[in-house]
């Protein structure tokens, strides 16, 4: 049955369809498929992170590792590789930095949306994407000559003096020969690292409540210190979350930095300024030792994978938890 | 003769007068409210209304770049006096916006706002948040809900719950800038009947473009025009004999 070209689109006549008992034509395939063409594009990020997951599960030889392969215990010598160590060094550093940098964000963001003259806000917040803009290994080298050292003699034992309380850092377990690479200093790093997402955000998010509803709060008695407690971090708290989230993923990923600070030693932490090791750290200093070994390349490849795993998992737990403050607000769930 | 028996006016604005960089958005406006009234402030648009009432609780400081003059006493007070702090001053003088600006908390939460930034003890909030639900005619419809998320209700009921958080700081004076504006006829006249009875207790203010609007509500009429106040009386005589060819033509207009 062939129906006319309708006048009323005006978009001409369409093909005739084949009829109905005639094979699926190839044409008609290929025009689907021709017509799925502007919308490959938006698919290309996925197909990107499957295909990286895929072709690295491949080169990781992922079944000869077992189970053993997130154990504790570390011996590259003995062919013992257990890469929790390293995942616990990723957690250790990656925690506290996203922590600080987010008060720090919280602080430096609220700053300047709320008590700032607009001009002085104005010349002030972008220095926040110089932040972002220094490489990587600038803060690495910086924090390795300049800080790490002042660490040593200065913040860790003061650290140990102030909270010998807490378990681990007390001041005797505090290496005279760390010349402070470890864990304060990597933290610190990646601190300042993750700052400009989380300020970035978290700004933008206090910056996206109505100006009506920040007079309300004012027109209601309440000082301004409330309406941004009260109200406004409320309002933007979906952009509060998402900035931890995006800061985690900045903070557990960095590599080079870390690399450079962390002290680079295939064994848990034994005390708060001990050194460690990290997945992304690793993989970068490793890969000459490597070269030797295939068996060794595939460990590697297969830590990228968990490094690959963990970020998608909390970026997917970071995505549903913002969809589900938004139902809340909106369905008042 | 109107004046109020405890004597003088709640509020008594002179000379008052707003300055922006180049031009002048208030210029020296003498105008008092008494107690138990009603004043729509009506004008057309840019005239200066909504400056105006942004001066009466000291909102208009959160504007950069403005500069007011003249004086403002609140029971003979300075508002403006040195000593003044502005946040108390909005405790007394409360304020409604055009679109409903409700936070994103619960019913109650909204409500007691105010009386949560002042420390009040729990008791005095649950008693004060009924009472400004009740007062506002939101109650009935909110009993049952009030740990709902306040954006899920109607607009017509946020406007209103905006009413009921600045009623529950006891505010004497109550600014209502163009509050129906947003709302549909059926919620605007809930908020109307609300205005009506609010004025038995308190000094409301009411900004509007709605000459209908001033006629079913207010007692008394400001007309300003280009920053000036032209003319000012009860309501009755201001809508239908306005003295000035300004006022005439704005009323008849809005009439037609
Ligand atoms: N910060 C400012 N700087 C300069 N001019 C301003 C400023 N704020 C308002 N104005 C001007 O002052 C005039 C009065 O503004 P206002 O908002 O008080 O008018 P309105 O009577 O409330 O108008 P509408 O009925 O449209 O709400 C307008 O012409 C406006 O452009
Ligand atoms: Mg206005």
């Amino acid at each position: 049955m062939t129906e006319p070209p309708d006048p009323a689109t005006g978009t001409g006549p369409e093909p005739v369809p084949p009829p109905a008992a005639a094979p699926p034509a190839r044409r008609g395939w290929l025009r689907s498929l021709g017509r799925a063409v502007p919308y490959l594009p938006a698919a290309a990020p996925a197909a990107i992170v499957v295909a990286v997951a895929i072709t690295l599960l491949l080169a990781s030889g992922f079944h000869n590792f077992g189970w053993d392969f997130f154990g504790l215990k570390f011996n590259s010598d003995q062919g013992v590789w257990g890469v929790g160590v390293l995942i616990v060094g990723s957690f250790l550093t990656a925690v506290p930095a996203l922590v600080l940098s987010m008060l720090l964000g919280l602080g430096i963001a609220i700053a300047s949306t709320t008590y700032l003259p607009r001009a002085l806000a104005r010349v002030l917040d972008p220095t926040v994407d110089l932040l972002a803009g220094i490489p990587s290994v600038v803060y690495g080298i910086w924090a390795f000559v300049a800080v790490a050292p002042w660490f040593g003699r200065v913040l860790n034992p003061w650290l140990a003096s102030h909270l010998a309380f807490v378990p681990g850092f007390a001041a005797n377990s505090i290496s005279p020969s760390s010349e402070g690479v470890g864990l304060p200093i990597a933290i610190f790093v990646l601190t300042l690292m993750a700052l400009p997402i989380t300020t970035l955000l978290i700004r933008d998010a206090l910056r996206s409540v109505p100006r009506d509803l920040w007079e309300s709060g004012l027109a209601l008695g309440a000082t301004r210190w409330e309406v941004v407690r009260r109200v406004a971090l409320r309002h933007g708290r979906r952009g509060v979350w998402s900035a931890a989230f995006l800061g985690f993923g900045r903070a557990i990923g960095e590599t080079v930095a870390v690399a450079m600070v962390i002290g680079a030693v295939d064994k848990l932490p034994s005390n708060a300024y001990d050194s460690t090791w990290t997945m992304a750290a690793f993989m970068f200093q490793e890969l000459d030792a490597a070269f030797g070994s295939s068996r060794y390349l595939e460990l590697l490849a297969e830590l990228g994978l968990v490094l690959l795993a963990i970020t998608f998992a909390v970026n997917l737990i970071g995505r549903r938890l913002v969809a589900h403050l938004y139902a809340e607000e909106v369905a008042g769930l | 003769m109107s004046a109020a028996l405890d004597g003088g006016p709640v509020l008594q604005v002179r000379g008052l007068t707003v300055r922006a960089e180049r031009r002048t958005l208030l210029d020296r406006i003498d105008l008092d409210f008494p107690a138990r009234s009603l004043t729509a402030v009506i004008g057309a648009s840019g005239c200066g209304k909504t400056t105006f009432v942004r001066t009466l609780n000291r909102m208009v400081e959160l504007t950069p770049g403005l500069t007011v003059s003249g004086s403002i006493r609140y029971h003979g007070q300075d508002i403006y006096d040195r000593g003044v702090d502005p946040v108390l001053v909005r405790r007394r003088i409360g304020m409604v916006f055009q679109r409903p600006t409700v936070f994103p908390m619960s019913v109650f939460e909204n409500a007691a706002f105010g009386l949560r930034v002042a420390h009040e003890p729990e008791a005095e909030i649950d008693r004060s948040v009924t009472d400004a639900l009740a007062r506002a005619g939101l109650w009935d419809e909110v009993k049952d809900e009030l740990d709902r998320p306040a954006l899920a209700l109607s607009g017509g009921q946020q406007q209103r719950l905006c009413i009921a958080r600045a009623l529950a700081v006891h505010p004497s004076v109550l600014l209502l800038d163009e509050p129906t504006s947003a709302l549909d006829p059926i919620a605007t006249q809930r908020v109307e009947t609300t205005m009506r009875h609010l004025k038995e207790e308190l000094v409301l203010i009411l900004v509007t473009h709605n000459v209908g609007q001033a006629a079913r509500v207010s007692d008394r009429v400001a007309f300003l025009s280009a920053g000036r106040l032209i003319e000012q009386g009860p309501t009755a005589e201001m809508l239908e004999r306005p003295r000035d060819p300004l006022t005439q033509q704005f009323v008849s207009g809005r009439f037609a």
